[in-house]
């Protein structure tokens, strides 16, 4: 045997107890004494460190890197940018795999291209041979650097405290960065091999390697080998060339499309021109595009497929055993072994791993492509057939920071024991309504932003007749454009309207408003519908063309569902055919303060971008938008841009105190009624084109998609009532929109004066809105939240800028709106702020404090409330039943 | 490593002792430390038939399987069922975590005392 190559770590495995065995020639630690079910477990709820140095590491650089990379790769290299990674195949003619491999974009003109240990002499010589076609190099430069992967829930903090509090990478999955580790140079990325939901690579300088390992175990990280390595890989469901890649149990090549992961690193876009193994991949597509039909009748570019198989009988599946359905042969296990996994405790988002460990026998199986998720097949181990079912997957990992293992149960019939007694039931509905009323009006402080009480006025409205009312208007050129109802009986409701808009064009300072959107989301999809309608209004005949680019804030900084691609947008944001993915970019935001976006970034990006929308607002929000700057911008530049600003949160706070949109330069404004604003749940679009623009015909477009595009009734109870809403906000705004954004900076001082780690500025007193974020410990927002329900107050927990999403919350958002609505002032949000911090802080129980606070706070401000009102109020109530 | 006095040992890292007609079955602390994790025992059926030299069932680390050798020829009277939900119980007690006990014991295997074993496992771990 030739001498074994060792990493720069080699001793310190060595001085740690490692059991060291031979791993495609290098001499690697397989476990270390605790043994690989220990190092397993510790990954999952703590933290290990593997050294993976042994991996091949090579430099791509020169003019025709990308051109090079494009045509033996199978992802899409353009749609890297800089820190970012993306997981690729090395693909071959046949559209099977010479390795899978990670491509990092570290710095502009290079690429960072990391291969597997066993392979990358093999990889290099192909790659050398290839590269010769094109103007630019290929370098091993694996003795320059080490790699170390850190991974496991923990990895984050630890990796945070060697950086000095500096953000790691951003909490994205691929996401790099360049930073120094307590004075060292390193490359982070976001990545691992083993499922963890937080881990990440480290690259660095080999001098420096035995430093950071050594740094990290003083941090609470311990060593895991190659053993614990691939359980976790096998539990994640990650494939490992020579088993999932490669060639099967009968020396036959494994389509890449067989393996999961495999599709996502394939791309077809032009961009990559005619690359190695496009004909048969394109193959592969179309063949697996068929199965997942069910269409199973030709199965010739992909009989087989990889698929998670978990054992049912007592035993252990291997690699290469066979796997039966009845007598037929379908394939082999290609990886497999028992695993442990934490059982766990609690339900839904507060569930916790619990101390109590079990083990499971799983594996991946590669079998015939016609065996569906939960088919039962039989492995044969040794001789002996036991049974085993095919699954979905073996583990979630979306749910930071921890991985959430996916235990097969069959499902149980449910036994129908349904009582009908629907009197009983329908007293019980009037009894818990009515518990639920009185428990939220009477003894809870309500602290959710998107939330509000209506005053009695609007309550009464919206329950009155027209709610159980129907109508649809739509204006009519042949009647000299006026509004055409199509039900009887809507007189009253078609003046309600009309007033309301008059109202609406007075506060939002605009020249027209549609109220029929019966939400803010909804508003938005009649906006975004309306303007793709209105971009390819010219021919109709053909596909319309989606919106793109769209600039918006992204949902980790506080954008809100409704500018998402994943919500409101889904339907309307276009695809860039360059980088395949969504045509929209994210404001960018200051680096000390995440919650505000970074103008002059900002203005880089719209000058790369063009964007031909822009979509300000959020929902977590603590600042204005720099709605001016960008319009000015925008003028500058001659650019086309429409400006909306999506005010669902802010919508009450238009005025003075805080931003009128429409004088600082947006064309659209939507917005939700109930937040800040005094309304019931609907939402409003405003627009400030004028008859004699052309623009004026996106206004047009934009009430064809409110009617009939969006609704066709439009609620007319709740109409009702926003007319009375917007009469009160009118009315008492500028008192309501003072007290409002004092109580939000004074109770933000109060909670950082009691101990609190109060998030944004402390020199504008923490917020410019109704909002207050408070930080409480990674992924501790849930738990919080919950404690403090219990303790009558309501707030939502929150993912603040750093953290990866809604699971590993380590914030509460709070709004002041609606108990400012109710009288609550500065005495009042200081007593508020102390037994938060209390109940927080402490785990004090403060239930019956905060019932007495509220008790004191139960008359409804900034609404009419004189004699006559109250009179006119009650002689209502009384004609209505109420 | 232990190497109890009071117990024989195979080649293939078993240990046994012989109490009243019954031999009783275990693995080794060398063959278990050289397993790594035990997750998962596959044992014989009370009355089955086991002969010296031969496999009566095998145990598996996470990494692998390993056969496990009867050191004696005769018939299985008792199971340690105890195993089936606790395999770990070879890593953490090896010479108290017997695997079978075998009655009519016809046949043998050669066996080692602990000093022959304890020289033997040194040579082998070269």
């Amino acid at each position: 045997m030739s001498e074994l190559k060792r990493t720069c770590l080699y001793q310190t495995h060595l001085d740690a107890g490692a059991t060291m065995v031979d791993f495609g020639g290098w001499d690697m630690p397989v476990q270390y004494p605790s043994g690989i079910v220990s190092e397993h477990l510790y990954t999952r709820h703590n933290c290990s460190l593997f050294d993976v140095s042994h991996m091949g590491r090579l430099i791509v650089e020169g003019p025709e890197r990308v051109k090079f990379l494009q045509h033996v790769l199978t992802s899409n290299v353009m749609a890297l940018k800089l820190n970012q990674a993306q997981y690729c195949i090395i693909p071959n003619e046949n559209g099977g795999a010479i390795d899978d491999a990670y491509l990092y974009l570290f710095e502009e003109d290079n690429f960072f291209l990391v291969v597997n240990a066993a392979n990358t002499d093999k990889d290099l010589a192909y790659l050398q041979e290839k590269i010769k076609s094109f103007n630019c190099t290929i370098r091993n430069v694996s003795d320059e650097w080490a790699s170390i992967a850190v991974q496991g829930p923990k990895s984050k903090e630890m990796l945070t405290t060697l950086a000095g509090g500096v953000q790691v990478t951003e909490p994205m999955r691929n996401a790099l960065n360049s930073i120094k580790l307590e004075g060292h140079f390193a490359r982070i990325a976001k990545t691992g091999y083993t499922g963890e939901p937080l881990g990440y690579e480290v690259f660095i300088h080999t001098e420096d390697a035995k430093w950071l390992w050594n740094r990290l175990i003083e941090l609470g990280a311990k060593p895991a080998g190659l053993g614990a390595r691939d359980t976790l890989r096998l539990e994640a469901g990650l494939p490992l060339y020579g088993h999932e890649f490669g060639v099967d149990a009968s020396g036959k090549e494994i389509p890449i499309f067989a393996v999961p992961v495999g599709k996502v690193a394939v791309s077809f876009t032009p961009q990559k021109g005619d690359y190695i193994g496009r004909a048969a991949l394109e193959k592969q597509s179309a063949a697996l595009k068929r199965i997942r039909e069910e269409d199973f009748s030709d199965l010739t570019d992909l009989p087989r497929r990889l698929v998670p198989i978990a054992l049912k009988d007592r035993g252990v599946m291997r690699a290469g055993m066979p796997i039966y359905k009845g007598d037929k042969h379908i394939g082999w296990l290609t990886s497999g072994t028992m695993v442990p996994y934490y059982l766990c405790e609690g339900q839904g988002i507060t569930s916790r791993y619990s101390d109590e460990t079990a083990k499971r026998a799983i594996g991946l199986a590669y079998v015939d492509s016609d065996i569906k998720t939960d088919d039962i097949v039989e492995v044969d181990i040794r001789g002996k057939r036991l049974h085993a079912v095919i699954v979905k997957e073996h583990m979630r990992v979306d749910s930071p920071p921890f991985a959430r293992p996916i235990i097969y149960k069959l499902e149980e019939d449910e036994v129908a024991n349904i009582d009908n007694n629907r009197k009983k039931m329908a007293l019980d509905l009037i009894k818990l309504a009515q518990e639920n009323h009185q428990w939220r009006q009477k003894k809870c402080i309500n602290l959710i932003p998107s939330e509000n009480t209506a005053s009695k006025a609007v309550q009464l409205l919206c329950s009155s007749d027209p709610s159980f009312r129907y109508a649809e208007h739509k204006k009519s050129l042949s009647f000299n454009n006026e509004d055409i109802f199509y039900y009887q009986g809507t007189k009253f409701i078609d003046q309600v309207e009309q007033m309301l808009v008059e109202q609406m064009r007075q506060y939002l300072g605009c020249t027209e408003v549609e109220t029929r959107v019966i939400s803010g989301q909804m508003a938005n999809t009649a906006v975004f519908s309306a303007l793709m309608d209105w971009k390819n209004r010219y021919n109709r005949r053909v596909d319309a063309q989606r919106l793109g680019y769209i600039m918006h804030n992204h949902i980790l900084k506080g954008g809100h569902l409704s500018a998402q691609p994943m919500g409101a947008l889904h339907d309307y944001a276009a695809i860039d055919p360059v980088t395949e993915k969504r045509a929209v970019v994210a404001f960018p935001v200051c680096v000390d303060n995440p919650y505000k976006i970074d103008v002059e970034e900002t203005k880089k990006l719209i000058d790369e971008y063009k964007p031909e929308f822009i979509i300000f607002g959020k929902s977590m929000v603590l600042h204005k938008e720099p709605v001016a700057a960008i319009r000015k911008f925008v003028d500058e530049q001659k650019l086309q841009t429409t400006i909306m600003y999506d005010m669902a949160h802010v919508l009450g706070l238009v005025g003075d105190y805080f931003q009128k949109p429409f004088a600082e330069g947006a064309d659209i404004v939507t917005g939700s009624t109930h937040k800040t604003f005094f309304g019931p749940q609907r939402g409003v679009i405003g627009v400030n084109y004028k008859k004699d623009e052309l623009k004026y015909g996106l206004w047009e477009t934009i009430e064809r998609r409110a009617f009939p595009g969006s609704v066709s009734n439009h609620h007319l109870g709740t109409q009702l009532g926003m007319l009375m809403a917007a009469y009160e906000m009118n009315t008492f705004k500028d008192a309501y929109q003072k007290a409002v954004i004092e109580n939000a900076k004074y109770f933000a001082k109060c909670l950082k004066e009691a101990g609190l780690d109060v998030a944004g500025d402390p020199a504008i007193s923490y917020t410019e809105t109704h909002q207050v974020i408070v930080h409480v410990g990674y992924a501790q927002g849930p738990e919080v939240a919950e404690r403090l329900e219990a303790n009558n107050i309501i707030v939502n927990y929150q993912a603040t800028p750093e953290e990866e999403g809604f699971t590993a919350s380590g914030a509460l958002r709070m709004g002041v709106s609606e108990m400012t609505r109710f009288g609550f002032g500065k005495d009042a949000f200081a007593k508020l702020a102390g037994l938060i911090a209390d109940c927080v802080l402490n785990n004090r129980k403060v239930a019956d404090e905060v019932e007495k606070l509220r008790s004191q706070y139960t008359e409804m401000q900034y609404c009419f409330s004189d004699a006559e009102m109250k009179e006119a109020l009650d002689g209502f109530a009384k004609v209505i039943g109420l | 490593m232990n190497y109890p006095n009071e117990l024989k040992y195979t080649k293939s890292h078993e240990w046994i002792k012989e109490e009243n007609g019954i031999a009783i079955v275990g693995i080794s602390d060398y063959a278990q430390d050289a397993l790594g994790d035990v997750v998962f025992v596959n044992l014989p059926a009370v009355d089955d038939e086991v002969t010296a030299g031969q496999a009566f069932g095998d145990v598996e680390s996470v990494k692998a399987v390993s056969d496990l050798i009867s050191p004696v020829s005769g018939v299985v009277s008792e199971i340690n069922e105890e195993l089936l939900d606790a395999p770990e119980k070879l890593n953490k007690d090896p010479y108290g975590a017997w695997i079978i006990k075998v009655k009519d014991v016809s046949g043998k295997e050669e066996l080692l005392d602990a000093a022959a074993y304890k020289e033997f496992c040194a040579q082998e771990a070269k």
